[in-house]
């Protein structure tokens, strides 16, 4: 078996009260893994520490082998160009479709005007807005901004993308579109994903592992299906959507 | 059951609230030096990226030489307008030249534009690095492993410095014509004789010493205003709390600078 791509050893961080007090988590290479759990139980939080955009307080992060809470800026930059995130809020920046997909590649690679322009075009086909380049996102839906989020986030065609929460806010018909389109990059690029999200029916038709977050600590690890027909109170009560229950 | 916290009785309350205020102050204090630490080690040529200064050179500094020159112009005329009972009275024309355009060029002059352009610049600096702070998007730019320092803090720093020294000779021009045309409407002084007044006593010294000043009001008003900016939390609120803050204390920070510049540079 492989070793996991990305590992949290342990991982503990709070903002004057604790959040994560423990946890542990494995995500194997290629594979789609949702991490789920109530709202304000940390799942954000635990993205931005595999981004290493959160320092944990405690506990080591690797990725590839390669533990990130020990780097320095410079070689945590190195890691961060072999991943891609997506923002709940979108993070798009003030510029047009164009620009802001295009931004990785003038920043990070010595690419020529046509070279950006033809890739900014793929990915545009890719989510299904082609023709947009001159569309400021702020005068565009939702689920289009998402879209916008998706292509820049995979722009570079980083080993590891990261989606948080990509479905906030959005009707279930784009809802699923997104979890669709999460799904086809994936299997395009072969690339390790991490998606956190509230939407549990809709994550798990993508994910191929799922970890429950509950309490501060990784409560539950292991398939969709797993997940669908666990009998652990947390995970039984929030995956169908129960009433009753710890949660 | 715990017990209930004990109260801070009555007398403490004082020093308790200055023990406050000073830990804030040196919090906001050693804050803005590191920052100054971060922009100054990634101050080398290859590192700033030239067409986000010369973006910023042009809507800081370009875009604020109407505004900076209307100030100007009135403060200009104004000094005049104070000085021209006395003048009168004294008969002292020959001296309104010199006296304008050295309270101009050493005093009002960088502190009344850096005011202006801190309310103008270093507002919108702080608005605009807040509202990205809230939005992710300088987490953003990390996760796209581009250092927000490098990209959008220099380039403002330097672009911010650079145009209120700018601003300043701009403003200094056009207020001492503003004084030259009200003295010659109200005081019936003949532009030349302005002018020959002005450099028969100025010294190239009193040039420098306003630049000097307009420099520390550009790096202080930079500073402050990328800090707060980078403080920014809590969603639209926090933002306008941020721009408040940066506004305030860039002011009061212009203000001790040129308490300071003025003592030592005198």
């Amino acid at each position: 078996m492989l070793p996991p791509l990305i590992r949290l050893e342990n991982i503990h961080k709070g903002f004057g009260t604790p959040i994560l007090e423990g946890v542990d988590v494995d995500v194997p290479e290629s594979c789609i893994y949702a991490l789920i759990g109530m709202g304000a139980v940390g799942k954000s939080v635990l993205l931005k520490i595999v981004a290493g955009l959160i320092e944990p307080e405690q506990g080591k992060v690797f990725i590839h082998g390669e533990d990130i809470t020990v780097m320095n800026h410079l070689e945590l930059a190195e890691v961060r160009k072999k991943i891609g995130m997506l923002f709940q809020n979108y993070a798009l920046f003030d510029k047009n479709v164009y620009e802001n997909i295009a931004f990785p590649l003038r920043r990070l690679f010595d690419l020529s005007e046509e070279e950006i322009q033809e890739r900014v075009a793929e990915r545009l086909e890719r989510v299904a807005l082609p023709g947009t380049e001159e569309r400021i996102p702020q005068s565009m839906s939702g689920g289009q901004k998402k879209r916008i989020g998706v292509a820049r986030a995979t722009i570079a065609k980083p080993p590891i993308v990261l989606y948080d929460e990509p479905t906030a806010g959005l009707d279930p018909v784009t809802s699923q579109k997104i979890y669709d389109l999460v799904r086809e990059e994936q299997r395009a690029t072969g690339a390790t994903v991490m998606v956190i999200s509230s939407d549990v029916a809709g994550v798990l038709t993508i994910a191929d592992r799922v970890g429950m977050l509950h309490a501060g600590k990784l409560v539950f690890d292991g398939t969709a299906d797993e997940a669908k027909t666990s009998t652990l109170p947390e995970v039984r009560q929030f995956v169908h959507g129960l009433l009753e229950g710890p949660l | 059951m715990s017990a209930a916290p004990a109260k801070t009785p009555r007398w403490l309350l004082l020093p308790a609230k200055l023990g406050t205020f000073i830990m804030l102050m040196a919090k906001q204090v050693g804050g803005l030096s590191i920052l100054a630490g971060k922009v100054l080690r990634r101050l080398t040529p290859g590192q700033i990226d030239r067409h986000e200064l010369f973006r910023n050179m042009n809507r800081m500094g370009v875009r604020s030489v109407p505004i900076i020159a209307a100030t100007a112009a009135f403060t200009g005329g104004i000094m005049v307008i104070q000085a021209a009972p006395f003048v009168e009275q004294v008969q002292a024309t020959s001296f309104i030249g010199w006296a304008a355009t050295f309270t101009t060029i050493r005093e009002l002059g960088p502190l009344l534009i850096g005011l202006i352009f801190n309310g103008r610049v270093g507002a919108n600096n702080t608005a605009e690095l807040g509202t990205m702070m809230v939005t992710d998007q300088i987490d953003a730019l990390r996760a796209l492993a581009i250092d927000p320092i490098a990209y959008l803090v220099v380039p403002r720093c330097l672009a911010m410095v650079s145009m209120m020294v700018l601003l300043c000779v701009i403003g200094d021009a056009v207020a001492i014509g503003g004084a030259m045309l009200t003295a010659d409407m109200l005081l019936d002084i003949d532009p030349r004789v302005f002018w020959a007044s002005a450099m028969e006593r100025l010294e190239p010294w009193d040039f420098w010493v306003g630049l000097v000043k307009s420099g520390l009001f550009g790096i202080m008003i930079a500073l402050t205003s990328c800090y707060y900016g980078l403080q920014t939390r809590g969603g639209a609120p926090g933002v306008g709390r941020s721009v408040n803050a940066s506004v305030v204390a860039a002011a009061a920070g212009i203000f001790i600078m040129d308490y300071l510049s003025t003592f030592i540079l005198d």
